[in-house]
């Protein structure tokens, strides 16, 4: 029987992350993943002359070789990975109705002192609570350095002394903060443009995880690889064999093994049983629970979180392949956000039905790579999310209908909200729901954001809970649905996080 | 100066709020009653459903259909429906001929509406040249007989969002197979477009299909099939290869895709035609071929390696073989050959069920169905479908464990 130090399930960025930093380390480390490339959402796939990007809008928290952000440390500096990376210019276009009904259309650039300077053009006397909410932002990221340095255990007085202004809003919503902050309405309406990112209205999305990726994005600037997310996941994975890792594609976890004291000692695969102690898995915890593993073995309490969390936003992409440039169709930004209004719980509300869907957020990747497809061509992507699992009601007959209507509707929202035309010009396109979400990264309902980071269940308080959240023995999680929540550099931290407390784990336990 | 924030009236209780984080969660997970996990979900057994890893059929029926094909009628062998498909795609068939496991892509020629009822088409024509499975799923396959098959797959379908209302469809040969079931959607109500069909053959007698296309034709006013023989003048046909002005003639001045399913040869004739027209992009597309079979005539590749035969070393999970590939052949087939089980689908260079990484070597990837992802070429990666070895290789081929 093969025998490993560790074994990861799935080969998303947290798998990735999780197996590089095991290998790293020097253990006998085995990479399952069911698919036969790795990446699960962050990949790519061709039609015709195209290749899409599947999912990345832009990777934060990177930042540039001079001033690396984290994720750059972890997977450039610490794994090798050496591929060319692109800088995105702007942070954002938003064209949509604020509050108090005007007309929104801005672009905000990345840097802070230019975004800062935007913002006052487009509002003016905003500078002030823009300004704090940035040194706002330092705090909250310093804080939350010490908060994962200390495992989950801070001392409560180095955070008073310290990370004070963390300490009095880390606990409130967005909204409550900004109105705190005497931030104007509008400038909250444009600074909350990012929160479909996250999945969860401003009303009930934790202050804290909003502003730590705003502040990333801003101070870091917004970055892409050059050859789209494969670029990276299949970079990653060749750094992980080029330390010694072993990988199985095409292979599925089934059944993971235990000893008589529940402790994890081993996995089946369809490509044979592997002995092992200790297992990452990229995958979600109640899929796993439910379908992996024998039910004794899983506590109550993990029955109980399962039924008291909401799965979040479920993926809707149109994937455009045109056949005139970006400049000929007048595409000047990278990113357009396109809701139909700045009020994110109406919003939220609207995104619970396929028929009130109104939500777009448009990609055009040749602004920022001019080779990201050929000369003459160019590619755009339009992003939806469901916020209910609506997507369970379709009959399979109306499957096409339904996906191509919706897509339709995006098309159109997309062009009466820019002014810029795209339908004539559609060479290739591709479709992906929920469902085919469902299909290709076996996420549940196609909710690739795992679960909601809603009120109770954002990340401050699964990261304080880091060292009880996965209770069997040997058994851990990473990516969207573990302690960070969604995004590419949530879920590379979060598998980078997880290698680390498990190699801790074997140091103790002496293997 | 210094930033001070306050969100409630009294800090020292938002400090309490934050310690209190984890314990508000603890107590939100303990008061939620203990339910039993769910094991399955309705999203993802109906996606299930749509794309299964793989399907069991059964050999209901085989029609001789014209002098050198079969139509094969395939059932689901649990008796519950067969995975929906857009008309126009196909599955691949995997099929155990001595040692060799391989596979070939056939179009469904059925209507979507017998997939709810379990039932598929595909039609089987003798391919002389590369005479392998043909002649074994012709002659050796029995009425009765299990196979294991994809779900549908490949792009040749119609979509609204980029097609124009009118479809020409040209076909040469069994090239038609994918219009008929295009013609069966037209007819059931699946889909929602015109479709003219050039139907290219050598004779009147050798047109398979005919009374389906003709009965599909008189069933549904939006079908119409126009014949055009190459070897024969007779009144009633086109005369002649499908030529730009034919193209022309049937397009009719209406906004017109052109969907093509046919022989390497015929495309090759095809693009000049097509050229002509000066048309979008957009509104040409096609059927994939197979590997190409005279690589030695493609662009960039070195003649003299044509005739050479050069070791390879395969490295499947657990296993490592020595065998021998022709410069001419793909290395899959000979990878194939050799006993080894490696994935494969459209055996076309497009799909990457093959995605393979090349550990040394050289090899000549044909720029027409060089269906690879970019950074895949960085990092070494090929599909062996369509890739032909230039000089001695390693090769690090995937397991395929999906389903036991």
């Amino acid at each position: 029987m093969a025998k490993f130090d560790a074994v990861v399930i799935g080969a998303g960025n947290g798998g990735l992350a999780a197996a590089c930093r095991l290998a790293k380390a020097g253990k006998k480390t085995l990479l399952v993943e069911q698919h036969n490339l790795p990446g699960g959402v962050a990949s790519s796939f061709r039609r015709g002359r195209f290749e899409f990007e599947t999912a990345l809008h832009e990777l934060c928290e990177f930042g540039s070789a001079d001033n690396p952000g984290g994720c750059r440390k972890t997977i450039v500096d610490d794994f090798g990975l050496d591929i060319n990376w692109l800088m995105v210019p702007d942070n954002f276009r938003v064209i949509t109705t604020a509050r108090d009904g005007r007309h929104i259309d801005v672009t905000l650039p990345c840097g802070r002192e230019n975004f800062i300077n935007k913002m006052e053009e487009y509002v003016p006397g905003s500078r002030e609570s823009v300004t704090n909410f940035f040194l706002l932002g330092d705090e909250t990221l310093e804080a939350g350095h010490y908060m994962t340095d200390s495992g989950g255990k801070p001392d409560s007085n180095v955070l008073k002394t310290k990370y004070p202004n963390f300490l009095r809003t880390a606990a409130y919503p967005v909204n409550r903060v900004l109105n705190a902050l005497k931030m104007p309405p509008l400038a909250q309406d444009i600074i909350n443009t990012y929160w479909g990112y996250l999945g969860v209205d401003t009303e009930h999305l934790s202050f804290m995880q909003y502003v730590n990726m705003v502040s990333l994005y801003v101070n870091h600037g917004a970055w892409i690889p050059e050859k789209t997310s494969n670029q990276l996941t299949t970079g990653l994975l060749e750094r992980f064999r080029a330390m010694g890792g072993t990988v199985w594609f095409n292979c599925r976890a089934e059944e993971i093994l235990f000893d008589e004291e529940k402790r994890v000692k081993g996995l089946r695969t369809t490509a044979g049983v592997v002995d092992t102690r200790y297992i990452i898995c990229n995958a979600n915890p109640t899929m796993v629970y439910a379908n992996l593993c024998p039910q004794e073995v899983v506590p109550d309490r993990e029955r109980k979180l399962a039924a008291a969390r909401r799965y979040s936003a479920r993926m809707f992409v149109v994937y455009l392949g045109l056949n005139k440039s970006a400049e000929e169709l007048g595409l000047k930004d990278y990113s357009y956000f396109l809701p139909a209004s700045a009020d994110s719980v109406k919003e939220y509300n609207s995104l619970k039905r396929i028929e009130t869907n109104r939500f777009n957020i448009a990609l055009c990747y040749n602004v920022v790579n001019p080779k990201a497809s050929p000369e003459g061509t160019s590619i755009v992507s339009l992003t939806t999310t469901y916020t209910e699992d609506c997507w369970s009601e379709i009959d399979p007959k109306d499957y096409v209908r339904t996906k191509n209507q919706v897509a339709s509707g995006m098309i159109d929202w997309f062009e009466q909200q820019t002014g810029i035309i795209i339908r004539p010009y559609i060479e290739e396109i591709e479709i992906a729901t929920p469902w085919t979400f469902c299909r290709y990264a076996s996420v549940p309902q196609g909710a690739a954001y795992g679960y909601e980071l809603r009120d109770w269940d954002n990340m401050m308080p699964r990261m304080m809970m880091m060292r009880e959240e996965y209770p069997i023995h040997g058994l851990r999680f990473c990516g969207a649905s573990s302690i960070r929540g969604d995004g590419y550099n949530s879920a590379i931290f979060s598998g980078d996080i997880m290698a680390k407390l498990t190699l801790a784990q074997m140091e103790e336990e002496g293997c | 100066m210094a930033l001070k924030v306050k969100v409630g009236l009294i800090g020292a209780l938002d400090m309490l709020k934050f310690k209190k984080l984890a314990d508000t969660r603890r107590k939100a997970i303990e008061n939620t009653p203990v339910q039993p996990l769910p094991k399955t979900l309705v999203t993802n057994e109906k996606a299930k459903a749509m794309h299964p890893e793989r399907q069991m059929v059964r050999v209901k029926e085989k029609r001789p259909n014209g002098p050198d094909a079969v139509t094969i009628v395939l059932e689901s062998t649990d008796g519950k429906p067969l995975a929906p498909f857009r008309a126009g795609q196909y599955i691949s068939v995997s099929v155990e001929i001595g040692r060799t496991r391989t596979t070939r892509s056939y179009s469904l020629c059925s209507s979507p509406a017998w997939a709810e009822q379990g039932i598929y088409h595909i039609t089987v024509k003798r391919v002389e040249e590369d005479g392998f499975v043909s002649p074994f799923l012709q002659d050796q396959l029995k009425v009765g007989d299990t196979l294991e098959i994809s779900s549908p797959q490949g792009h040749l379908y119609y979509e609204p969002l980029r097609d124009a209302p009118h479809v020409l469809a040209l076909a040469g040969g069994s090239g038609i197979t994918p219009f008929v079931g295009m013609a069966y959607a037209l007819r059931d109500g699946y889909e929602d477009f015109d479709l003219t069909i050039l139907f290219g053959s050598r004779t009147e007698a050798g047109i398979v299909y005919r009374r389906e296309l003709e009965e599909l034709a008189a069933a549904c006013d939006r079908v119409h099939v126009v014949h055009v023989l190459s070897d024969e003048e007779k009144p009633g046909f086109e005369h002649g290869f499908i030529s730009a002005e034919l193209i022309e003639k049937y397009a009719a001045g209406q906004e017109t895709s052109i969907f093509m399913c046919g022989p390497q040869a015929m495309y090759n004739y095809l693009d000049g035609e097509i050229g002509k027209l000066g048309l979008d992009r957009k509104h040409v597309r096609r059927e994939l071929f197979g590997a190409i079979k005279d690589p030695w005539n493609q662009p960039g590749y070195p003649v003299e390696k044509k005739d050479q035969t050069f070791h390879a070393r395969i490295i499947v999970p657990g296993q490592t073989y020595q065998i021998e590939v022709k410069a001419s052949e793909p290395i899959l087939t000979a990878v194939e050959r050799a006993g080894i089980r490696a994935p494969s689908r459209c055996r076309s260079g497009e799909c990457g069920w093959c995605r393979s990484r090349l550990l040394s070597g050289e090899v000549f990837v044909p720029e027409v169905t060089d269906g690879r992802r970019a950074a895949d070429k960085d990092f070494g990666y090929i599909h062996p479908c369509s890739s032909f070895p230039l000089s001695d290789i390693v090769l690090e081929v995937p397991g395929q464990y999906q389903s036991r």
